[in-house]
């Protein structure tokens, strides 16, 4: 199986804080890798490293191979990266359609003076933008809300759209961070076979942040565990929890010891 | 106490306080002239036994007091019996009788003593104490104030139960909606507005207008709408940077600057003899603008927000004193700045007021073409998502820099066409053209109107300088009814005048069930 994401050594230190510290991990094509751990130890901050918005002091991000790091952020969505936000982050005022459209920015290439003149190619384009945006409102369910601002959907339509806008820019490693944050039993059980129609119709390689246990274990190919910054164990989910090391760091050390 | 009691006792107070404040600064007098004149009363008539400004301040009172009356029925009117709204709006009248009436005894006392209350107060002139008493001795004047104006505030508190109780506004409105509707789904109606021909004829109609306006409006009015339009112009481009890309610029004069500057130097006979060909100018202008725009943006690509409205303030004051410097006297002609800017000419004849409105019209109306192009494109969708949250902005692969570059140059080119016909119209640049106050009515404007809202935009330019010549009838009080109307209309539409709407993309298809159902739904 081919590598989307590999990552050598990734540390990223704020202060005298380790927040990342030589974490390696590699996630294989049409997979999904769950990244898993107590609060604070520096998932999201792992995630940022990957995608551009901060810059690992040490080590590597490769993306089939080329090295991300030092890139910007919207150059790294242009290979090929998206990713969503712990706290919902839409573009509140906007549609839920145009939320998308935004999303598909970096797979359009109209520029300012094509769109003045509104050149044969760009109306083209743009039709195609707005038929592929309302394709995937259909595809997270969410139809016949397009014209709805993000701020007026409810909570769960407003997490589905963050996917579907990061879906928009047909992305070949989608980042999920937290998507069931706030969600309920069922909510969550959608979100499961959701995030697996992602993997299986899509083919994309997805990694997961998440702290909903039924959810990591019901739908992760492979697991890494990181506490305080460091990568203390991976493997299947039956490995992970039976791993001591991911115990002790849930639940802390036996009285015994 | 009960809260209905103080209620009314606060929103007495608070009338109180606005009469007299409206009294202390003269207000009164000036109203009571308007009304005078607006009724067409003669001075010396007699109007109900009273004489016409008496009668004129009394209008001016009463309404003032069934303002009060009407509000605080409105406020209370909400599942309260007849008795309480009532009462309540008598009991708001009494506090605001009072109050009126207790210094308008003083004042009076003083005035019939002989102090003279306009050394203090300038506007306290004898002749307005006097009218503030319906020109009666002290004592019966606070009467009639403290039996006037609680009963005025019981005849709106009645008038407005009176509305709510038969709810007529909301039946009126239900009734005009029907009649709508009706109307619209006439099937000729309904075929005419989706037909193409229906935008034909509202452009068509719109077209007419603005060629016949000039003509007939007068040169005033031209002159006034001219500036008006030249705000339309300056508006949407800072519409732009501000309401679709979200970067407070407060130093957008600067652009406008920038391109009244070029036509000025370029074709006016002094300071530098050159006497371009107006028509060659006006790109140059714009280009020159554009480019001070790329320049001036570069170096704050990296702020946000507060950061980067005070350090656009001070590109703004900056190219205003660079302007009137002594040292830069050779280029700019110093703080007299330049006469004889030359105008266009067609046909070989020059432009009067209708040219120059035609040609403002027609800037403005370019303007909108090319803001609404943008708006609806890859470019327009990127800005709107920098103003709602630059990060994720970012991660949706958009090219922050470049795009923020873009924005302010394309709002520094509006400016800069906006500054070409202010100077060229006036034949005159100077450095005081372009202060501070500038940006701040350009951005109020926007603001006003609705931010990213292109009718929004006019509608504000409209408020912001048309308004204050409407207003010229309140002489002095032109400034505060003007800051008056600012606040009231903010606190009534927060969102602007004419708030931006969104771009429907979605057809509501009659069958809503089976555009869900589809493969769509996600359980």
């Amino acid at each position: 199986m081919k590598t989307v994401l590999e990552t050598r050594g990734v540390t990223k230190q704020f202060g005298g804080l380790l927040a990342v510290n030589r974490v390696d991990l590699v996630v294989p094509e049409n997979s999904i890798f769950s990244v898993i751990g107590p609060n604070g130890a520096g998932k999201t901050t792992f995630y940022n490293c990957i995608t551009g918005f901060y810059t690992p002091e040490k080590g590597e991000v490769l993306f089939f191979g080329e090295s991300l790091v030092g890139l910007s952020p919207d150059q790294i969505t242009y290979r090929g990266i998206a990713r969503t936000y712990q706290n919902i982050r839409l573009f509140s005022t906007m549609s839920a359609i145009e939320n998308i459209m935004v999303g598909e920015h970096s797979r359009l290439r109209a520029t300012w003076a094509e769109a003045i003149i509104r050149t044969p190619r760009m109306v083209r384009e743009e039709k195609a933008a707005v038929e592929e945006a309302r394709r995937l409102l259909n595809f997270v369910g969410l139809a016949g809300l397009g014209d709805q601002a993000a701020r007026n959907l409810p909570y769960g339509a407003q997490r589905r759209l963050e996917i579907a806008r990061a879906l928009a820019s047909k992305p070949k490693l989608l980042l999920l961070d937290e998507p069931t944050a706030g969600m309920n039993p069922n909510e969550t059980a959608e979100m499961v076979s959701f995030v697996r129609r992602l993997r299986d119709e899509l083919g994309i390689a997805i990694l997961l942040i998440e702290h909903d246990m039924r959810m990591v274990m019901g739908v992760s190919d492979r697991i890494a565990v990181l506490d305080y910054g460091e990568k203390i164990a991976e493997g299947s989910p039956s490995e992970i929890q039976h791993n001591p090391r991911v115990i002790e760091a849930y639940l802390g050390k036996p009285m015994s010891e | 106490m009960k809260p209905q009691i103080k209620s009314s006792l606060n929103a007495g107070l608070t009338f109180g306080i606005v009469t007299l404040f409206l009294y202390l600064i003269g207000f009164t007098t000036t109203a009571s002239q308007i009304i005078q004149n607006l009724l067409k009363l003669e001075p010396e008539s007699k109007v109900l036994g009273m004489d016409a400004l008496p009668f004129s301040f009394a209008l001016f009172l009463g309404l003032i007091g069934l303002w009060a009356g009407a509000r605080q029925a409105r406020a209370m009117h909400k599942g309260q019996s007849v008795g309480v709204v009532l009462g309540s709006a008598v009991l708001t009248g009494l506090v605001h009788g009072l109050i009126v009436a207790l210094v308008a005894y003083v004042t009076g006392s003083l005035n019939a003593s002989g102090v003279k209350l306009n050394t203090y107060l300038s506007q306290l002139l004898p002749a307005s104490v006097q009218l503030f008493l319906f020109d009666q001795p002290p004592a019966t004047g606070a009467f009639l104030q403290l039996g006037f104006l609680t009963l005025t505030s019981f005849l709106g508190g009645a008038l407005v139960y009176g509305l709510m109780a038969s709810d007529i506004f909301g039946r009126l409105a239900a009734a005009w909606r029907s009649l709508w509707s009706r109307v619209n789904d006439l099937p000729a109606v309904a075929k005419f507005r989706a037909s193409p021909a229906f935008n034909y004829v509202a452009y068509g109609l719109a077209a007419v207008f603005l060629l016949l306006l000039p003509l007939r409006a007068g040169q005033y009015w031209n002159y006034t709408l001219g500036t008006v339009g030249i705000y339309v112009l300056l508006g949407l481009g800072l519409n732009i940077v501000v309401g679709l890309a979200g970067l407070l610029n407060l130093g957008y004069v600067a652009f406008f600057a920038i391109g009244a500057y070029t036509v000025s130097l370029l074709t006016a006979p002094s300071p530098h003899g050159l006497v371009w060909d107006f028509w060659l100018v006006l790109p140059i202008g714009i280009l020159a603008a554009t480019l001070v725009g790329i320049l001036l943006v570069v170096p704050v690509l990296r702020m946000r927000g507060d950061y980067l409205a005070i350090v656009t303030l001070g590109f703004g004051e900056i190219i205003r004193i660079l302007s009137k410097s002594d040292a830069l006297t050779w280029l700019t002609g110093g703080p007299k700045g330049v006469n004889n800017v030359g105008g266009p000419a067609l046909f070989g004849r020059t432009f009067d007021d209708v040219g120059y409105l035609y040609l403002i019209f027609l800037s403005v109306l370019l303007a909108i073409f090319v803001t609404r192009r943008l708006q609806n494109s890859r470019v327009g969708r990127a800005w709107e998502s920098m103003r709602e949250d630059e990060t994720v902005s970012r991660a949706m692969g958009i090219n922050i820099l470049r795009h923020k570059v873009l924005a302010f140059a394309i709002g520094a080119a509006f400016a800069g066409l906006g500054g070409v016909l202010f100077a060229a119209r006036n034949q005159f640049t100077g450095p005081e053209d372009h202060n501070m106050m500038v940006s701040i009515n350009v951005l109020s404007a926007v603001i006003v109107g609705g931010m990213g809202s292109i009718p929004g935009v006019i509608a504000g330019a409209f408020v912001l300088k048309g308004l204050p010549e409407i207003l010229r009838e309140l002489e002095n009080y032109r400034v505060l009814a003007f800051a008056a109307l600012l606040v009231v209309m903010m606190l009534v539409r927060p969102s602007g005048i004419l708030p931006a709407s969104r771009r429907k993309f979605e057809f509501q298809s009659g069958d809503e069930s089976s555009n869900r159902g589809g493969e769509g739904s996600a359980k």
